[in-house]
């Protein structure tokens, strides 16, 4: 099935045909040995890792056989696009340009780092934010990726898709916030997919050193493409001791697409890491996101919005690990589905044995606004430490109608009327977040989405 | 109307026995009953397992992972626990050939 | 009911059911399961032959279904299956009178309290004593409006065409490994009908007896509630305690009619050696009502979810599940409800406690289907841990494809709170004491469904299982 086309590189091919260790090992071109190493271990993990089937309780509702083909996509290469705003898709300036003020801004095409810019000031305060393959072979960042870098959060032991994002991935962000340095304004990384048929990887490392404090606005998105293409992404987040950390992903993709983003924040003593994924776009989105609360006093708040229309399909995949005692995570996941979309929530709580005085809460809540729509939710608990304050809740249900009827007597018609209960169901989110720009950018998503109904 | 696609020979599919094939993504079970065939989704509607591993019995196909039963004429669920039908396709055989309709 | 009264029973810190009497059988078949095991099985019930072939059918089906991965662990499960006996005859055949019924074995039920309980609170007793209904009996009254309460053997030979029409229809074999075994080595259990109109004002209960080490046991009960009738069916469970493990697979089939009202409650208490996988499905029609009560206390390992196919317009399920995880037992129950229909309302109420290294798991499954407009539905799961070595989960499946349905979910974990602990001590009640307070008012909801003299016997139980808890 699939199409060679020959490339200097020699692994321009089908996927699956050019996964084996040397496709692996030609994207670690230019990259110290140990990272050759590194990928070469990911992809043997791959090649054991038989691919996820519905038999697997984490793949329960998602089906790959019919949701992703491997075997249709070519490997996606370097993009040569210049650092040059003129030069970018306009996808990519009109994201930009709703971006106000950021700490530094960040452009990947097709997972090739085409453009960085950083606040002079905060360079001098020791703040690296580069590509990836850049700092592995900075003399002062290529320890502590070599630390970091796919051997703590998303190790390849971690699935299928982490063990290929660790041998194949493209390039990717690095961002250092050494100890102590608050960074107020958000990074902003946009992250743009133009060649379709194609399978895409990259990944982003963010450290905070103690007490640093740092937000990073990830958006990705694409046109809608013509033939199914792939999106692997892998989001490493290490929070040391009181430290902060806001990560916030947009997924605004076309049609055609399977995203897939695996995270994975470790918050130590006293740390915060907090995530919001937003997922609007794409075909098929699949988010794995697994916080770890490693030390006394750490904790995580964890957001999710969704939007999901014609026949995109959404799965959230996600789990709180208390493994240290005194640790608080709290998770809030609100989508709508309207037309035949199906929006999948697994989420886990766990709280490991000796996790004493551990508060661990997490929702979900699903809005149905069409007879085709569809919605799984399992929130589930275990609990292995008994001085713990945990609960979960779950809800599917359509438009009050109370609220409906209340917001019409007021004499706005019906399908307004619709658009504001929607908007304010979502808007519980989207108050907790306070990022200029953010806020605009999905609210004006969604007013599109539902003015297709 | 959407298109006519081959999706296998007759051959394939011996009378009284399922045969599992992939059309366009989609996952079709054919059936072939005393030389009739039908097109069922090649997913149980109780827990979604594929039904090609399951046994014809005249018109009934029985899903051999927890024991619905299913019509395979019409697709509609005809024993517990399964209660939903599955998707019924358009089948027509020419040539030899089996061809369905996805829609 | 006054606090102290039931607290000054507590004088017994061991399970009370564990008593051994001498072994009662006049035929068994060699240990494990085999093809032989299922002919001998069918040959001593002079079966016809559509059943022989349904058990051999089964049997097939067994071996070919792998052994769960999920639930409980069931890792020392094969070795105990390939000792335990699966049939063992106790005597030639039941009776209608605990006259007639041999001395040793009417002891057993005496000492359990069924013959007394009977004359008091009972409409009909069934006693399963291994593998075979031991007595059988209903009252005159309710005999002579038409319902049927016999064993399931009898109810195969005196009413086939019933029998046939439903058996293995609403949990067929293949339904899981452990229906499959059973439907091939299916021994005792009761066949139930209630003709339509009928309603029942006291219970009917079947009781089941392990006695004998090794042993397995298969009951299976078929319940047909007709179109009106009212009726609720107890079922009790005790064993002794043995070194070695017991298995216990039971299938329960419940066919409730239109406008019906169905109740079927467990009080299981099987020793803690005990392996106890068991199906229930009830299929609910237009305007009926299932209700299970389900209180797991028992067993070293249980898993059972207890389930309601609302099928018909404004069918309604209930179930409420009760389960209590002592020290190494794991109670992985729950309950599904799947809205077929339009206009369903259902509710789950689970509570779970869980205590030294006990660990209980709910585990559900919530489904409403495409065209079942406004189906309502609510779940509600509390833990209680009580030690810092319980454990407890909560694995809700909830599969949403209507618009118009109402879902809620929630589920909260907590330890026996301090404050409360501490307001009762303050007001002169000794630790224990409070905490079996506590735990009562927390199974309260569960309890006061139950007939008076059950609902002491549950708060008696678990209170017997906290003994001990303090300090």
């Amino acid at each position: 099935m699939s199409q060679a086309v020959d490339t200097e590189m020699g692994i321009n091919e089908g996927v699956t045909d050019a996964l084996d260790r040397e496709a692996a090992e030609a994207r670690s071109g230019g990259e110290p040995e140990w990272m050759r190493e590194r990928r070469v271990h990911a992809f043997d993990v791959y090649a054991r890792t038989p691919m996820p089937t519905r038999r697997l309780e984490e793949w329960r509702y998602t089906d790959l056989d019919e949701k992703l083909d491997l075997e249709s996509l070519v490997l996606g290469e370097r993009s040569n696009v210049a650092d040059d705003p003129d030069a970018w898709p306009e996808g990519v300036r009109t994201a930009m340009d709703e971006d106000w003020d950021a700490a530094a801004h960040v452009v990947l095409i097709d997972g090739t780092m085409v453009h960085v810019d950083l606040d002079e000031a905060l360079a001098t305060k020791g703040v690296v934010v580069s590509s990836l393959k850049d700092a592995m072979n900075d003399e002062d960042a290529w320890e502590d990726i070599k630390q970091y870098l796919a051997t703590q959060a998303v190790t390849p032991d971690r699935g299928k898709f982490a063990a290929l994002n660790g041998a194949l991935f493209l390039d990717g962000v690095y961002v250092h916030v050494p100890r102590g340095v608050h960074i107020d304004l958000p990074i902003r990384v946009t992250r743009w997919v133009s060649t379709s048929g194609a399978a895409h990887f990259d990944r982003a490392l963010i450290l905070a050193g103690e007490t640093a404090k740092v937000t990073y606005v990830d958006e990705v998105l694409s046109d809608d493409l013509d033939t199914h293409t792939f999106v692997s992404n892998a989001v490493e987040v290490i929070a040391k001791d009181g430290s902060n950390v806001q990560f916030v992903q947009m997924q605004r993709l076309g049609r055609n697409v399977f995203a897939h983003s695996q995270q994975r924040t470790l918050a130590f003593r006293d740390a915060t890491a907090n995530t919001l994924n937003i997922a609007l776009g794409a075909t098929t989105s699949r988010l794995d996101l697994n916080a770890q609360m490693l030390g006394p006093g750490s904790s995580s708040e964890m957001l999710g919005l969704y939007f999901a229309d014609a026949d995109q399909h959404f799965d959230h995949n996600t789990s709180q690990d208390h493994v240290s005692p005194n640790a608080f995570s709290d998770l809030l996941f609100k989508g709508a589905l309207d037309d035949r979309s199906r929006a999948v929530f697994r989420g886990i709580i766990r709280v490991h044995p000796k996790a004493q005085q551990s508060d661990a809460y997490q929702t979900n809540r699903n809005l149905l606004l069409s007879e085709e729509a569809s919605a799984d939710t399992l929130p589930n608990l275990e609990i292995a430490a008994d001085d713990v304050k945990c609960s979960h809740g779950a809800t599917v249900g359509q438009l009050d109608e109370d609220s409906l009827f209340y917001i019409m007597s007021r004499g706005i018609p019906q399908e307004r009327a619709e658009r504001l209960v929607v908007m304010g169901f979502l808007g519980e989110i989207l108050l907790k977040v306070s990022l200029g720009g953010v806020v605009e950018k999905i609210t004006s998503e969604i007013e599109r989405k539902l003015a297709n109904v | 109307m959407s298109a006519w696609l081959r999706v296998a020979a007759v051959g394939d599919v011996p009378p009284g026995t399922l045969h599992g094939v992939t059309v366009e993504r989609t996952k079709v079970v054919l059936a072939n009953v005393d030389g009739d065939f039908y097109a069922l989704r090649d997913r149980c509607s109780h827990a979604d397992f594929p039904l090609h591993d399951g046994v014809l019995l005249g018109e009934t196909l029985e899903c051999i992972h927890h024991g619905a039963k299913f019509d395979v004429c019409s697709g509609k669920a005809t024993g517990f626990p399964a209660i939903r039908p599955v998707k019924s396709y358009e089948v027509d055989v020419r040539d030899g050939d089996i061809f369905i309709q996805l829609d | 009911m006054p606090v102290n009264e039931t607290v000054k029973d507590l004088n017994l810190d061991e399970y009370k059911y564990g008593f051994v009497d001498e072994e009662q059988h006049v035929f068994r078949t060699e240990p494990g399961l085999s093809e032989e095991v299922v002919r001998q099985i069918s040959k001593h019930k002079d079966e016809p032959e559509w059943m022989l072939e349904f058990r051999l059918k089964a049997l097939e089906i067994y071996e070919s279904k792998p052994m769960p991965k999920w639930g409980g662990d069931l890792s020392g499960l094969q070795d105990t299956l390939d000792e335990i006996y699966f049939y063992v005859r106790p005597q030639d055949r039941m009776e209608h009178s605990w006259d007639d019924v041999p001395e040793k074995i009417k002891e057993t039920f005496q000492k359990l309290g069924i013959p007394e309980a009977e004359q008091k609170v009972l409409a009909g007793v069934g006693a399963q004593y291994e593998s075979e209904m031991v007595y059988h009996s209903l009252k005159k009254e309710w005999d002579e409006k038409g319902v049927i309460f016999d064993s399931i053997e009898d109810g195969l030979k005196k009413h086939p065409e019933l029998f046939r029409k439903y058996f293995g229809t609403v949990i067929p074999t293949a339904d899981n490994k452990f229906s499959a075994m059973n439907s091939a080595v299916w021994s005792g259990g009761s066949f139930v009908y209630i003709p339509p109109g009928v309603e029942l004002d006291t219970p009917l209960q079947a009781y089941f007896r392990v006695n004998q080490e090794l042993m397995g046991q298969f009951e299976r009960t078929l319940i047909i509630a007709g179109e009106g009738s009212r009726a609720h069916y107890i079922e009790g469970c005790t064993a002794p305690t043995y070194s070695t493990d017991s298995f216990h697979s039971g299938v329960i089939e419940i066919v409730v009619e239109k406008g019906a009202h169905f109740r079927y409650t467990t009080i299981q208490n099987w020793s803690n050696n005990m392996y106890n996988l068991v199906t229930q499905r009830a299929l609910v029609h237009e305007r009926a009502t299932m209700e299970w009560l389900d209180g797991n206390l028992g067993s070293k390992l249980t898993m059972k979810y207890p389930s309601c196919y609302l099928i018909g317009e404004g069918a309604h399920g209930n179930i409420l599940s009760i389960a209590y995880a002592g020290d190494g037992q794991h109670q992985d129950t729950g309950g599904k409800i799947i809205h077929a229909a339009p206009n369903t309302t259902s509710s789950i109420v689970s509570k779970s406690i869980s205590k030294g290294t006990g660990r209980s798991s709910y585990r559900g499954l919530l489904q409403v289907h495409d065209g079942a407009r406004n189906a309502r539905s609510n779940v509600e799961c509390d833990a209680l841990l009580i030690d810092e070595t319980a454990k407890t989960d909560t694995y809700p499946y909830i599969e949403i494809d209507e618009k118009s349905a109402h879902i809620g979910h929630e589920a909260t974990v907590s330890k026996i709170g301090d404050e409360q602990l501490f307001y009762l001590m303050s007001r002169g009640m000794a630790e224990e004491e409070a905490m079996a307070l506590i735990v009562r008012g927390f199974i309260e909801p569960i309890a006061k469904l139950l007939p008076l003299e059950y609902a002491v016997e549950l708060n008696r139980l678990i209170e017997l299982e906290m003994e001990g808890s303090v300090g």
